[in-house]
């Protein structure tokens, strides 16, 4: 029982710590990405390796959500007669929610595990370590330039995820439906306002930090030698998911506070 | 290098290809709430907004024509909303068209429904205030409805008795259901009746060939219908009238005229006037009498004096000069 308490309390003080320490990091990346000199080209080499790398797998993904998403739903508003309203139900769900978030949390996994990965295999190399020695700022080249692409690429990665998604919807209206392109879109268009768009593109740009500063951190400071690289991989996946939910919240709360309520 | 440069263009590629739907999709959205539109803003004011939102549509003869902007409480009866409408169709909006707060389907948002007015009145211009009316709400609705529930339910009770009444026999209608007597007597009454029927067709067939034989033009019907004939009946009538009132006006001169004959008469017989003194006097008729010869004997006498003063004449006429006098007389008369 004391152990378990003990236990219990050392988590929660280990986590206010990693979480101190992660404010800290974050803290380092705001101070460090305006100072000369700018990584530019590594920058887009992170910026090409976590966009254009990972959209084939991000676009199909939101195409079959999409397509199934419009699936699934349809038999029921048929049911109900409001099948006038599936463009403009989809369209909102995909955009406002889905996508955005599907997205991060695909591109948590490949990008996320990939950095922590990276990095994680770089520090128990002491590959971090011969940087510093040789006078080059680690954190600046292999950090910065990560959260940095991964905050920038993200968005692009929802965008272009959020229109395959409604492709594939529209695909199902028209074999099923027998809706044309331009109806749908203009359901679609009818339907979104910027009160939708605009909070869930902003909510992407946080999503794309949160992926890159936990990815980052944990393989900036993996430990216990190559098990370890795993386990930062691991880590960062299920942080960033978990942070991910938590930014989603909040943004749907304040979203709510400030357009909706 | 290359392949760097290759992977630097794919990137731009996928950047750009991301950035320009975020922009297409902004501007289809801006489009759709006319934000990039040449719109102008109109006003209507209602007691009841029905839950209408800024941000919703208005539409116009069931196109979309704009979008609300603002809702404002000027008083607590009254609520201001600005309607920013398209100016494509704002010159369609005629001054007397109305406005109404309404569902845009049956579980839809509240939409701004602009009826049309008329071609009388101008166009609306930017800043005008447009009429508006309010729906009847869905509680109006439930009450009314649970006011005509409570009625029918009423109504059914008064109903149930009327018929507990017909079925065990009371009152009229229930002795016409329950009772056979009363049942065969109205079959009866019904046969009669049916019978009369069949009589009034026959006497009505009857009555439409005798209209019928109006139409013919030697009974007397037809001959009044004749127009020729109608109209010298007319003159006759009219002549009949005047003479009628020609009469009357003889009428009226004999019916004086026996009065003073009857005055005369009166006054004779009272031993006035002159009718009187003529017949009552014998002295008068006598001598009367007497200076009617003496004048035959005068008349007599003056004959033959003119017969004799012919004679004169003619002898005259043969003597000079006056033979000349009467020659020329005559020569004048020839001439003319």
């Amino acid at each position: 029982m004391n152990y378990d308490k003990r236990s219990l309390l050392s988590g929660i003080k280990a986590f206010i710590a990693e979480t101190g320490d992660m404010a800290y990091f974050a803290g380092r990346f705001f101070r460090e990405v305006f100072k000369r000199p700018f990584e530019f080209k590594e920058f887009l080499r992170q910026c090409y390796n976590i966009g254009n790398r990972s959209f084939l797998l991000v676009g199909i993904t939101g195409f079959i959500i999409g397509l199934v998403f419009t699936l699934q739903s349809r038999p029921k508003m048929v049911e109900l007669g409001a099948d006038a309203w599936i463009p403009s139900m989809i369209a909102l769900a995909i955009i406002r929610e889905i996508g955005p978030l599907f997205t991060a949390l695909i591109s948590a996994g490949r990008i996320g595990s990939a950095i922590g990965a990276e990095l994680g295999s770089m520090r128990v190399t002491e590959q971090i370590d011969a940087m510093e020695v040789s006078g080059t700022n680690p954190f600046k080249y292999l950090v910065v330039t990560r959260i940095l692409a991964s905050t920038l690429m993200i968005p692009v990665l929802v965008i272009l995820s959020n229109f395959l998604a409604l492709y594939g919807s529209f695909l199902v209206e028209y074999l099923k439906g027998e809706v044309s392109f331009r109806f749908y879109f203009d359901e679609v268009f009818r339907a979104v306002k910027y009160t939708d768009l605009i909070p869930s593109t902003i909510k992407t740009f946080f999503f794309g930090f949160a992926i890159g500063l936990v990815g980052c951190y944990n393989g900036y400071y993996c430990k216990h030698g190559t098990a370890g690289v795993g386990i930062a991989a691991n880590t960062a996946v299920v942080k960033t998911s978990l942070m991910l939910f938590i930014i989603d919240f909040v943004v749907a709360l304040i979203t709510d506070i400030l357009f909706l309520s | 290098m290359q392949k760097s440069f290759y992977q630097q263009l794919k990137l731009g590629v996928f950047v750009l290809t991301g950035i320009a739907l975020l922009v297409v999709a902004t501007i289809m959205i801006g489009q759709k709430q006319n934000l990039f539109g040449n719109s102008a803003t109109i006003y209507a004011i209602f007691r009841n907004t029905s839950g209408l939102k800024e941000g919703n549509n208005v539409r116009f003869s069931g196109l979309n024509a704009g979008k609300v902007t603002k809702i404002e409480m000027i008083k607590d009866t009254v609520i201001m909303i600005s309607l920013s409408i398209n100016k494509d169709i704002l010159t369609h909006i005629k001054k007397d068209s109305k406005a109404a707060i309404t569902s845009d389907g049956l579980v839809g948002n509240m939409i701004v429904n602009i009826m049309p007015g008329s071609d009388s009145f101008g166009s609306v211009a930017s800043g005008d205030t447009i009429q508006s009316f309010s729906r009847v709400s869905t509680d109006e609705i439930l009450n009314t409805l649970s006011e005509t529930n409570e009625n029918a339910a009423l109504l059914t009770v008064e109903m149930l008795k009327i018929a507990k009444e017909i079925t065990s026999g009371q009152g009229l209608i229930g002795a016409l259901v329950q009772d056979p007597k009363i049942t065969q007597s109205v079959k009866a009454t019904l046969f009669d009746i049916g019978k009369s029927a069949n009589e009034a067709a026959l006497a009505v067939s009857n009555l439409n060939a005798f209209i019928n034989s109006f139409d013919q033009p030697d009974n007397l019907a037809g001959a009044i219908r004749d127009t020729v004939l109608a109209n010298q009946l007319k003159n006759i009538i009219l002549n009949i009238e005047r003479s009628s009132a020609e009469i009357g006006q003889v009428v009226r001169q004999l019916n004086q005229t026996v009065k003073n004959a009857d005055q005369a008469v009166i006054n004779a017989k009272d031993g006035k006037g002159t009718i009187n003194y003529l017949s009552n006097d014998p002295d008068l008729v006598t001598k009367i009498d007497h200076t009617m010869k003496n004048i035959d004997e005068t008349v007599l006498e003056i004959r033959q004096s003119s017969q004799l003063l012919n004679q004169n004449l003619e002898a005259l006429k043969n003597t000079w000069p006056i033979k000349n006098y009467f020659k020329k007389m005559e020569k004048t008369s020839q001439s003319k």
